[in-house]
């Protein structure tokens, strides 16, 4: 298989007043087409600082990503955007949807700033819609939708592009249990469908499950590796 | 991203801040309808100049005169060359010039069925009359061949008076009955004969007049002369000089602008005096640009010129400065309103962290926020522009019902010229000039948003 995204000796500090903070430490991995890779890891882990660093939303202090053969940190600030627009879809554990637009309108978003025709975004916004089961709710706007509804907006979003990667931050961190497992369902039938990489942060081991691979993280640190076979097996 | 989209989402989240943005655009409409307004006076100003100028001459002509040249601060510089046929044709090639005709001038009594009263002769080139700004209201102008003619000015009628009404005037009947006495019509004297009496020391002529036509105008230049083919004049005059010396032309003040000439006439009676040499030549060109330059011409050639076109270039002159003043005072305003812009547009950036963070996660280019940002607020400026002018043509009308009482107090009859006037252009450059501000004003705050880092703005609360 060939990877899609690798990272090789990748180290971030921060600053935080007087203190350095190491939040990854010469860490590499490479992630394969199509794959569902897990990251767990407790709070400060530097589980989201990887996945911010994988989608070029921040710059490593050391190390490099390559998408494909794309070098992230050669890229331009500049051409960043259009880069995750073409080629990267994101959830977030609070859905951050644009509160004064409906559902339709926070799908077709990223439609929009491509530039594509009104009646072309419209019509694939709807679809993505019904796909993830919200065709009443096209015209709400994201107040007046649950949790797990706007979720799924969000989902939709992500995958209007039909991404290359997906970028999920705990999807389910504000959902409820049964909620969290219909996310999950939606969207690893979604990604499987499509041959989507999927990456995503949790600390909940019922939503690592879902994944093909899971990484374990602790301060920077990848302390273990497994696939989903492995896992299974010492059930 | 395309145009529309661009509005649509700029306009949406100007339209969930309703009462900022409100707020911030009534500072546009303020600013833009002080700048309007008050460069609608300005320019209001400096067309009633234009009318009233127009009313005592035409705009495009130059009187061509007699007498000393003064220099700017009005001292005699030297004595102007004569006006005698040689001038004529001097005046005639030069460049931008319509027409020229040699004018004397000549006052004498005249009389009229049993009416008799003074009349102040004006003859010119009748062939090149048409050219000359005159416009018959009635019958026509002189032509070419003409003898024994005479086209006259609407107010003409008024010097004639009843000889009974005269003898009853001397008696001292009063001055009241004179002066309410009715306005007569002036269409009453077409194809009338008016006589001239003309006294040469023992002898005594008569010279018959039929009019011919009538002049438009109340109240200018016009409307008190009667014009003449040159040629009867001249011969009027030759008779009248036989005997009388050329004191018998009275000059009849046209106007203020002529207060000039006449002293320079007295002046001129005193020196030598060719009788032959014109009274003055009249000049008359396409346009007022033209007008002024050829009157630049003709002083450099050594003539005595006079023009309207002259006076307009100094009272344009300060009227441009007024109106750059009141502009001035305008645009304060509209530079609060632009601060006014600036300021709410860095707020909601502030207030929109997040919701600019996720759209440059999710893809919007660096382009994108920032044109999205400048859209906001030149709508800002767009929507305070057109309801600011909106505004302007609202004030504009009541500055207009307000001034229309007291000047038509102050003149008599005729329609109150607009102390404010809004033409077109300053319709678009409002609107135009109250989007640049806007854009202007959002420069800063969209270059804010597009630095705003992403990273901030997504992390989980």
């Amino acid at each position: 298989m060939s990877a899609m995204i690798r990272i090789e000796g990748l180290t971030k500090k921060y600053r935080l007043g007087q203190e350095i903070i190491t939040a990854l430490d010469n860490v590499s991995l490479e992630i394969a087409v199509g794959e569902f890779l897990c990251i767990l890891g407790t709070s400060g882990s530097g589980k989201t600082t990887m996945l911010h660093i994988m989608a070029g939303l921040e710059r490593p202090t050391r190390g490099s990503v390559f998408i494909k053969d794309i070098n992230l940190s050669k890229m331009k600030e500049k051409n960043m955007p259009i880069f995750r627009r073409k080629y990267m879809g994101f959830i977030f554990q609070s859905y951050h949807l644009i509160p004064s637009l409906t559902a339709i309108e926070n799908v077709s978003l990223p439609l929009i700033f491509g530039g594509a025709a009104t009646k072309e975004r419209s019509k694939r916004a709807r679809d993505m819609l019904v796909q993830v089961g919200l065709q009443d709710r096209l015209k709400n706007r994201p107040t007046e939708m649950s949790g797990g509804q706007q979720q799924r907006v969000s989902i939709a979003r992500a995958l209007i592009n039909d991404p290359k990667i997906v970028f999920a931050d705990e999807p389910t961190g504000n959902l409820d249990t049964k909620t969290s497992s219909e996310i999950m369902g939606i969207l690893t039938k979604k990604v499987k469908a499509s041959g989507t990489t999927l990456i995503m942060v949790t600390h909940d081991l019922e939503i690592a499950s879902y994944a093909d691979r899971v990484i374990r993280m602790v301060d920077g640190h990848i302390i273990e590796d497994k696939r989903r076979s492995v896992i299974s097996e010492e059930r | 991203m395309n145009n529309l989209d661009l509005l649509q989402l700029s306009g949406n989240s100007l339209w969930r801040r309703k009462v900022r943005t409100i707020l911030t655009t009534l500072g546009v409409i303020i600013g833009t309808t002080s700048i309007v307004v008050m460069l609608s006076l300005g320019i209001g100003l400096n067309e009633m100049q234009r009318e009233n100028m127009e009313r005592w001459g035409s705009l495009t002509m130059i009187r061509v005169q007699q007498g000393m040249i003064f220099d700017a601060e009005g001292n005699p510089l030297k004595e102007g060359k004569q006006l005698n046929d040689e001038a004529v044709d001097e005046l005639r090639s030069i460049d931008g010039v319509l027409a020229v005709s040699p004018v004397y001038n000549f006052g004498g009594e005249a009389s009229y069925g049993r009416k008799r009263g003074g009349l102040n002769l004006i003859g010119l080139d009748a062939s090149s009359m048409n050219q000359l700004e005159f416009t018959a209201e009635q019958g026509r102008l002189l032509e070419e061949g003409d003898r024994n003619v005479m086209v006259i000015g609407r107010e003409v009628i008024n010097n004639f008076r009843d000889e009974a009404f005269i003898r009853q005037m001397r008696k001292g009947m009063g001055m009241e009955g004179m002066m309410s006495q009715e306005e007569q019509d002036p269409g009453e004297l077409l194809n009338q004969r008016i006589s001239m009496t003309i006294n040469a020391r023992e002898n005594k002529r008569i010279f018959g007049f039929t009019v011919v036509g009538i002049l438009e105008g109340e109240r200018t230049e016009h409307s008190y002369q009667a014009y003449i083919p040159i040629d009867d004049l001249k011969r009027m005059r030759d008779f009248g000089s036989n005997g009388n010396s050329r004191s018998s032309n009275m000059v009849i003040m046209e106007g203020v602008a002529h207060s000039r000439v006449s002293t320079a006439s007295s002046k001129r009676s005193a020196t030598q005096q060719n009788s032959d040499d014109y009274d003055y030549i009249l000049v008359r060109t396409n346009n007022v640009e033209q007008s002024q330059k050829a009157s630049q011409v003709i002083k450099d050639l050594g003539y005595n010129t006079w023009s309207m076109a002259d006076q307009l270039e100094g009272i344009e002159k300060t009227s441009r400065t007024i109106q750059a003043i009141l502009g001035g005072i305008g645009s304060i305003t509209l530079l609060v309103a632009a601060l006014g812009i600036t300021n709410t547009m860095i707020m909601s950036i502030y207030e929109r962290t997040r919701e600019i963070g996720i759209m440059k996660v999710i893809g919007a280019s660096f382009h994108d926020i920032y044109k999205m940002f400048l859209t906001e607020a030149g709508l800002i400026g767009f929507l305070g522009g057109i309801f600011g002018l909106c505004f302007s043509y609202i004030v504009s009308y009541i500055i207009n019902r307000l001034s229309a009482g007291f000047m038509n107090q102050g003149m008599v009859g005729g329609e109150a010229s607009s102390i404010s006037v809004i033409p077109v252009w300053l319709t678009l450059f409002a609107v135009l000039f109250s989007i640049l501000v806007g854009l202007l004003a959002g420069i800063y705050p969209a270059y804010r948003a597009v630095r705003l880092s992403p990273i901030n703005a997504i992390r989980n609360e």
